[in-house]
């Protein structure tokens, strides 16, 4: 028997939960990255559930775009944190704390 | 199951004469970035092709305003041409040309590599004008992401500079967090609906039966908008993020990526789903809605306001203020959402494209100023550095004052008529709500005043301890401020004609909300 829709859309739910728990309680800017991938594709799976469910391709089209997003965001955010890392030689949030009130 | 991918085939309906001024700001991003490769040391040539590849895309715009009708798409309607994306469009070109006027002071004093800035200068007001033109989520997500990354490589421009790291890490993350969440409430409107395409979403929506998914998609992608506006209670990255970045790129963030995010936020909430379905499926869920953005906006205002009083960096200062800025251009969003006739729906939104463009010539006219002062790595940025300087260099000083008042929003400056046309349109929807909005806005505008005027008290009644050496001004700045100038006194005296273009003739959404 194939998975329900709500089958999907649940485990989509939990990942993207796992996910934005990991962002708040994760330190390492590598570790927060990573998390909110899990939460990227968490909405993957969920777009394609529903483009499955409805038999429209405008879902998986979605999905393309996000992956591409997803990379370029790769790019960019590890050259931040890597320049972050050069100054600080460290990659633990809790260092950045000098812009405070 | 398995041919559906192609009975699905559509002819495309390019229709590029309406896209050409994006088109035109990418292909002038490009150019710059090869020129750049090139001649990397030639500074003035770079910014010069992307002013002109600014103006260009400007004076197409403006042949679209009275060629095209409005109401007319292309893409398949993935591209909506209307007064929203018009107003819109025009404000970001304005930010980014003076952000590129106001950039010549830093990029020569700190070495910046000048092509590779203006190229993600131009693909960022590639992003913001998709955002605002996009009748499509998929566009929509498309231009905030492009917006978004080059931004975060923009406030990490510094890179010897730990500040500049910090507020480059802390946007790039906070900032991919909220569009994660805006992409789930994205899929969730997708799986409500069928559809991602906002006219056919608004059908949809005016069934009352819509599924429950809706609610969580929308509320999602509030999360998601409120984050890119800087609106309480999803502010909180805001002052870190603008202290550390390069104070022209400040100025560019304050003005341009937020007007973008409000101008997606319209399109989506507005005339996407009325306030999710709005009177006529739900009266119930409409006024919720409407009681949830109301105190985010109050929130926003007072949040933003009470916290400037206590800063002592003037960057600080202006991204506190720029969050209670967010918080009075939600009023008229409000407005937008509560009208019941057509033609004052686009008056609101209107108005709130005016208000962006007030607040933005007026806001870079100071980061203007600011940047000009704040020497390397913007270490004299704070309240003391500007102490005395008053009658010492008078054309700074005066100027800086009069960007001051009109961010108070005094009469005759164009942070004045911004304020009125906002409130206007909350105050005509004749909902106790919306004028209880009203006086919290008007109440904020009094408590701002202190710490607007308290700048200008520095400037002309301190004494300075420290030896005052006036900086060169270079001849790109001067011409952004006397733009900055002009624009604040033109739009606070003469309102009338742009307000008036910016709502031209009913958009093509009307027949859809009737």
């Amino acid at each position: 028997m194939e998975p329900s829709l709500a089958s999907y859309l649940a485990l989509s739910g939990i990942l993207f939960t796992i996910g934005a728990v990991g962002v708040i309680y994760k330190r390492n800017a590598i570790g927060m990255f990573m998390c909110i991938e899990l939460m990227l594709n968490s909405v993957n799976l969920t777009f394609v559930a529903f483009s499955r469910y409805y038999a429209d391709t405008t879902g998986q089209l979605f999905v393309f775009m996000v992956m591409a997003v997803a990379a370029c965001e790769a790019a960019v955010g590890l050259g931040i944190i890597i320049a972050f890392f050069r100054n600080r030689i460290s990659v633990d949030v809790d260092d950045a704390s000098l812009l405070k009130n | 199951m398995n041919t559906f991918f192609l009975t699905e085939l559509v002819t495309p309906d390019p229709n590029v004469r309406i896209i050409l001024p994006e088109l035109v700001v990418a292909a002038a991003g490009i150019i710059v970035m090869l020129y750049d490769s090139f001649f990397p040391k030639d500074r003035v040539t770079s910014g010069i092709i992307s002013l002109v590849g600014l103006a260009v895309s400007a004076f197409l715009l403006v042949g679209l305003w009275s060629s095209e009708p409005l109401g007319s798409t292309s893409w398949n309607g993935m591209i909506a041409h209307d007064n929203l994306r018009l107003g819109f469009s025009i404000v970001f070109l304005i930010v980014t040309a003076m952000t590129v006027l106001i950039s010549t002071v830093w990029v020569e004093r700190e070495d910046v590599p000048v092509g590779e800035y203006n190229a993600l200068l131009l693909f960022a007001t590639f992003g913001m004008m998709l955002m605002a033109s996009g009748n499509d989520l998929v566009v929509i997500f498309l231009g905030l992401e492009t917006l978004s990354i080059a931004t975060y490589v923009m406030a990490g421009l510094r890179r010897g500079d730990l500040k500049s790291n910090e507020s480059a890490m802390k946007y790039f993350i906070l900032g991919s967090f909220a569009s994660a969440f805006l992409l789930y409430g994205m899929a969730l409107i997708y799986g409500a609906t069928g559809s991602t395409n906002l006219t056919v979403i608004a059908e949809k929506v005016v069934n009352p039966n819509f599924p429950a998914l809706l609610l969580i998609g929308g509320a999602m992608m509030v999360v998601g908008f409120g984050f890119k506006v800087a609106a309480a209670p999803f502010h909180v990255w805001t002052p870190d993020v603008y202290e550390g970045a390069p104070a022209p790129v400040t100025g560019f963030m304050a003005a341009g990526p937020k007007a973008a995010a409000f101008a997606s936020f319209i399109r989506v909430f507005v005339l996407g789903f009325p306030f999710i379905a709005g009177v006529a499926a739900s009266n119930y869920l409409h006024e919720t809605w409407m009681t949830v953005l109301a105190v985010m906006a109050m929130l926003s205002m007072t949040v933003g306001n009470v916290a400037a009083i206590m800063q002592n960096n003037v960057k600080r200062m202006l991204a506190y203020s720029s969050i209670a800025h967010a918080g009075y251009a939600l009023v008229g969003f409000l407005g937008a959402g509560a009208a019941n006739r057509g033609s004052s729906q686009d008056a609101a939104i209107a108005s709130v494209a005016f208000y962006m463009l007030t607040y933005a010539v007026t806001n870079l006219g100071a980061f203007a100023v600011i940047s000009l002062l704040a020497q390397k790595n913007d270490r004299r940025s704070d309240f003391e550095d500007f102490n005395g300087i008053g009658f010492k260099s008078p054309v700074l000083s005066f100027t800086l004052s009069l960007f001051m008042l009109s961010l108070l929003g005094l009469p005759l400056t164009a942070g004045f008529m911004g304020k009125i046309l906002v409130f206007r349109p909350a105050l005509e929807a004749g909902s106790t709500l919306l004028v209880v909005l009203v006086i919290v806005a008007v109440i904020n505008t009094a408590i701002s005043a202190y710490y607007y005027l308290r700048m200008i008290v520095v400037m002309f009644f301190k004494e300075r301890v420290t030896e005052w050496v006036e900086p060169k001004m270079p001849i790109g700045l001067a011409v952004a401020l006397l733009v900055a100038v002009v624009g604040v006194l033109y739009l606070g005296l003469f309102a009338g004609g742009v307000i008036e273009k910016f709502s031209q003739s009913r958009s093509g959404y009307e027949a859809q909300l009737k």
